[in-house]
């Protein structure tokens, strides 16, 4: 407790004070000039309540305000004993991922879905409804009509199970999806499907004569590209959620106290917004890369 | 030296960062010229621009790689 910390609550504390009552206190007849009114003493609010609870926060917590320094970053997560076996804590994050949302599945299928009325929905119907018909639409306007049967319920599995995953970030966990060995799971099953889809629809041969298309001499190379698939793929999404966890850890770890209302603001980014992009391209590019193999 | 390796590995996010602005201004004319095609413009420069991304992001990835052992 040092005397710039006390110093520092007492200022703060006295304008935030002085904000809100100049907020009520002030009456101006001009309707735009209350309007500016209003504005400024919020914003002076907001900026001397979040002084005052960083530099509280600091004390409390015995840390140095400001320290532009990230403590101990692992490029993969750490483990964790689980009955004698050492296992990174994702892995354990992701099977609770995974079990969260076959419950949630499960509830769907035996309790809800038989209440489903096809003459008259409502409520959660309809958002399943339009969910499901939004994903179908993009995934047969991707592949076309004859893959995309079966590939919707994938897509949408894979489209809950990553952004499930990157929510995890939320509960103070790190994501499943920013170690890399996830992520290159999923990309593993893109690549399997890309296969098995180019053999089912133009069988072996017609697959190893797509591969040396314009010229035998180009096989080697075409074979090679399929393989950097799923190198790609994994090392996108690893990159891009690790890279935004670097930024929230750096954020929270440097401005120390100061981190209160900033990492929620720009977790709405970080966290939710950004593995939404991701989530969007990782589903793309899958689709892509299918529809590429089974042409 | 090991820290200036990573940050030299950093260098190719520099392109992947101005041409990724080349392609959101090509991908803006083209909207503006045909703004009913801006659904198939903007899928376009999604997929291209995660294909550039991808090059910033493996130097990403090298340089974390370098900064980790170190």
């Amino acid at each position: 407790m040092s005397i710039p910390n006390i110093v520092g609550l007492g200022v703060s504390a006295f304008f935030a004070v002085l904000c809100v009552a100049l907020r009520f206190a002030l009456k101006p007849e001009d309707a735009k000039k209350k309007k500016r009114k209003n504005r400024l003493t919020l914003v002076g609010t907001v900026i001397f309540a979040w002084y005052f609870v960083g530099t509280l926060l600091n004390i409390l917590s015995g840390r140095s305000g400001i320290t532009l320094a990230l403590d101990g970053f692992e490029m993969f997560s750490d483990r964790v004993d689980v009955f004698g076996l050492s296992v990174a804590r994702t892995t354990v994050v992701v099977y609770a991922v995974v079990a969260v949302c076959a419950v949630f599945a499960l509830i769907f299928r035996f309790v809800l879905a038989p209440r489903f009325d096809a003459d008259s929905p409502s409520g959660i119907q309809n958002i399943t409804e339009y969910a499901i018909e939004a994903v179908d639409k993009f995934v047969r306007g991707t592949v076309g009509d004859s893959l995309g049967e079966n590939l919707t319920a994938y897509i949408f599995a894979l489209a809950v199970y990553i952004m499930g995953s990157a929510l995890t970030e939320l509960f103070g966990q790190r994501a499943p999806t920013s170690d890399l060995l996830v992520t290159f799971s999923m990309a593993l099953i893109t690549f399997f499907l890309l296969n098995y889809y180019g053999i089912k629809k133009k069988k072996l041969s017609g697959r190893l004569k797509a591969l040396a298309s314009p010229s035998p001499v180009i096989f080697p190379m075409r074979v090679l590209s399929d393989c950097a698939v799923p190198v790609s793929l994994a090392c996108r999404l690893f990159g891009n959620m690790l890279g935004g966890l670097i930024v929230m850890d750096l954020l929270k770890g440097s401005l120390g106290g100061y981190s209160a209302g900033v990492s929620a603001a720009a977790g709405l980014y970080f966290n939710i917004a950004h593995p939404l992009i991701q989530t969007y391209v990782f589903i793309v590019l899958t689709l892509t890369f299918i529809n590429e193999a089974a042409e | 030296m090991t820290a200036l390796a990573a940050a030299l590995a950093l260098l190719p996010a520099l392109g992947a960062g101005m041409f990724m602005g080349l392609a959101v201004k090509g991908a803006l004319d083209a909207i503006a010229r045909q703004p009913e095609a801006s659904g198939k413009i903007t899928s376009a420069l999604l997929i291209g621009l995660a294909l550039v991304e991808s090059i910033a992001i493996y130097s990403l990835i090298i340089a974390l790689i370098l900064a980790s052992k170190a």
